[in-house]
């Protein structure tokens, strides 16, 4: 973090959009609050609204280093928290049997400790930016190796004793919903839902990421977006999806094609699912314009 | 701190502020001490500019999900009178999310034996919003409901964990744990230690019809539902459907089949009302984290297929399901009758994508059908139009 005093909404804002993240209202204060209280910050949303890219750009923002958990069904402390270092450890008892080394007392010592993502968000010198992701993708029983992380932001080995953070990591959870987390999880955390931006902050988004679209075309994608989303599809268009569906737009229109082909030769990048295009297609003349 | 609202003390704020707690907590929001501590800290250490900023902090800290925030925001704006407060667009609730259905003119519901050979086109589609008491659960069919949840667990497939459980001699070797045991024996490895995936259940998706046309089977249709939560390991989902697609595995996960069903009937405001399957399941598609439950898993859906009006939306949505889910078997009321054919539009339509088209209408019948699962499982997909040989034989194609 930047020396200067703590970060409230409104610098935390121009931080966040200096690196291309526009967050609304709620979310900047779900955060300032993460900061201030020091507590992990449980996030939920649509598939593709900026809940994994919220922690890439804090982690650039708070100048700390990214730890990434991706969770996924049989995960287990041994991979997530920590593990001993078997091989080492039993080289270091021949080598005390051969006398090359002293005795084996230290066996279970952090020399033998491989840390695993939150040992290793623990022992972060200054403090690290951890993202859980997906955490509804682990067996529900996993959530019991996180309490304790993320009440206290310790983790305890029984060989070992208990280690403490030095400086608190921010930490961000995901979910998609796909089951309940447990009560115990939820009330360690604050929670918010990341809901689909308005046409607005969609603008500000596309324009800071891609580059070279002018404010017209900007205006048009969105209005586009905007009305897709309104439409009765399977899969409804997220943040990452406008955004690479403007890119692609903007790559054919600079190779001289007029806007509306552009945004509808380049429309696979916006929506993924064979019906979804079919319903697009019978409806292009009024989203895009007339070519 | 500012007060919100613009007048007062410090001591009239704060009753202010631990009344708008009181109200939250009758409405079942932010009970624990650990969230109105994180309430106040966050005042404390950050105090709001305005009332946007005040709700935020409010909400964040006081609500852990989604589906509480209309809740919440009725309890803020009538604490806090702020009409303007910036009304986020709260997400679809979880649990029950209207779909529009097409408002049709016939509400009429034929008994079963008449609707064998209609066309669909009688199956109202109007919304009825009510809920009903599904009747005592009696003692014989207790017994059969013991005997339904043992069939549920015999019967669903097995696939292989991904979570390794240490084992003894079979499975690969596992590496830690060996080497592990070899500090014992100073450094020599002596004894091996394995790692298998064992064998775990496919969860179970049941989507069931409530609607009026299936009346008469709800409960027991209910009720084998609730036998297949409390069977399966890997967690069954129900959801059902009626005008509106409602999830109510967490309705029925009271072990007392009675009890469940009456927390179901709470849960769901369209039994007995239209049809609308198609919609329903297309919200089901729609929702992500509904349909990611059908993936790998062995889709039911338990419904006469009479479909108001155009069938082509069931028909796309159903073909989704089948190409997401393991299996998909669908279970009509209707086909437990002799000279049933499946001739109606809707599901003449689905059965090319069906790997079992059986019919239950109470328990004995879910009982018999369960018993066809394993072998359903174990021939290749969508198969179920060869057990209807004189309906169609052609595979009919309506993807384009």
């Amino acid at each position: 973090m930047t020396a200067a005093g703590p970060l409230d909404e409104y610098r935390l804002a121009g931080l966040l959009a200096g690196q291309g993240y526009f967050a609304d209202e709620g979310l900047l204060t779900a955060v300032h609050l993460a900061l201030r209280l020091g507590k992990p910050l449980l996030l939920e949303g649509e598939p593709g609204v900026g809940k994994t890219e919220l922690a890439t750009v804090m982690a650039s923002v708070l100048s700390r280093p990214l730890i990434r958990l991706q969770c996924f069904e049989g995960l287990d402390s041994a991979q997530a928290l920590y593990e001993w270092d078997h091989p080492r450890q039993l080289l270091r008892i021949r080598e005390a049997e051969a006398g090359t080394a002293g005795g084996t007392d230290d066996l279970y010592s952090e020399r033998f400790l491989l840390a695993r993502p939150l040992l290793r968000a623990v022992t972060s010198e200054h403090g690290a930016v951890l993202l859980i992701d997906e955490i509804d993708r682990a067996d529900s029983e996993f959530e019991a190796f996180l309490l304790e992380f993320l009440g206290d932001f310790q983790i305890t080995i029984p060989e070992l004793g208990t280690l403490t953070a030095r400086r608190k990591p921010f930490v961000v959870l995901s979910s998609n919903r796909t089951r309940e987390l447990h009560g115990a999880l939820k009330r360690r955390c604050l929670y918010h839902w990341i809901d689909f931006p308005g046409s607005e902050r969609e603008k500000a988004i596309l324009e800071a990421h891609v580059p070279g679209l002018d404010v017209e075309a900007a205006e048009r994608l969105v209005r586009a977006v905007t009305s897709v989303r309104r439409l009765p599809l399977l899969k409804r268009p997220g943040i990452a999806e406008s955004v690479e569906w403007a890119r692609g737009a903007a790559a054919l229109a600079e190779d001289g094609a007029a806007w509306p082909q552009a945004m509808r030769a380049a429309l696979g990048l916006l929506v993924k699912d064979e019906e979804d295009t079919r319903l697009l297609a019978t409806k292009a003349a009024e989203l895009f314009g007339d070519a | 701190m500012r007060d919100p609202a613009g007048n007062g003390g410090t001591e009239q704020v704060l009753e202010r502020l631990w009344g708008f707690l009181g109200a939250l907590r009758a409405e079942g929001i932010a009970g624990s001490p650990a969230r109105r501590e994180d309430f106040f800290r966050a005042l404390a250490v950050s105090a709001p500019r305005d009332a946007a900023a005040f709700y935020w902090r409010a909400r964040v800290t006081l609500v852990d999900d989604v589906r509480l925030v209309p809740a919440f925001d009725a309890v803020f704006g009538s604490w806090f009178l702020l009409r303007e407060h910036p009304a986020p667009v709260s997400p679809a609730g979880e649990e029950s999310s209207g779909v529009p259905a097409p408002r049709g003119t016939d509400t009429g519901v034929l008994p079963p034996a008449e609707a064998v050979l209609g066309s669909g086109a009688h199956a109202g589609a109007d919304t009825v919003t009510s809920t009903r008491e599904f009747g005592a659960t009696g003692d014989s069919r207790a017994r059969l409901l013991r005997a339904l949840e043992a069939e549920w667990r015999r019967v669903l497939p097995s696939v292989r964990s991904r979570r390794h459980r240490p084992s003894r001699s079979r499975g690969t070797l596992a590496l830690r744990a060996t080497a592990r045991l070899a500090c014992r024996t100073g450094g020599e490895v002596v004894y091996l230690r394995h790692l298998t995936r064992p064998p775990r259940l496919r969860p179970v998706l049941l989507l069931v019809d409530v609607s009026g046309s299936v009346k008469q089977h709800t409960p027991d249709l209910l009720r084998l539902a609730h036998a297949a939560t409390r069977a399966a390991t890997g967690g069954a989902e129900v959801f059902t459907f009626g005008t509106r697609l409602t999830r109510v595995t967490a309705a029925l996960a009271h072990p007392d089949t009675g009890r469940a069903l009456t927390a179901v009937a709470h849960a769901v405001s369209d039994v007995d009302g239209g049809t609308a399957i198609g919609a329903s399941l297309a919200e089901f598609i729609a929702t992500p984290r509904f349909f990611s439950l059908a993936r790998g898993a062995v889709v039911i859906v338990v419904s006469d297929g009479l479909e108001r009006g155009d069938c082509d939306l069931m028909l796309r949505c159903t073909r989704r399901v089948a190409l997401a889910g393991y299996r998909l078997l669908w279970w009509s009321p209707l086909a437990c009758a002799p000279g049933y054919r499946p001739v109606t539009r809707g599901i003449a339509g689905v059965l090319p994508w069906l790997d079992r088209l059986g019919g239950v209408r109470d328990l004995p019948s879910g009982l018999a059908e369960l018993r066809h699962v394993p072998d359903v499982c174990a021939r290749p997909r969508r198969e179920a139009f060869r057990e209807w040989p004189d309906t169609n034989p052609r595979r009919q194609s309506w993807q384009s």
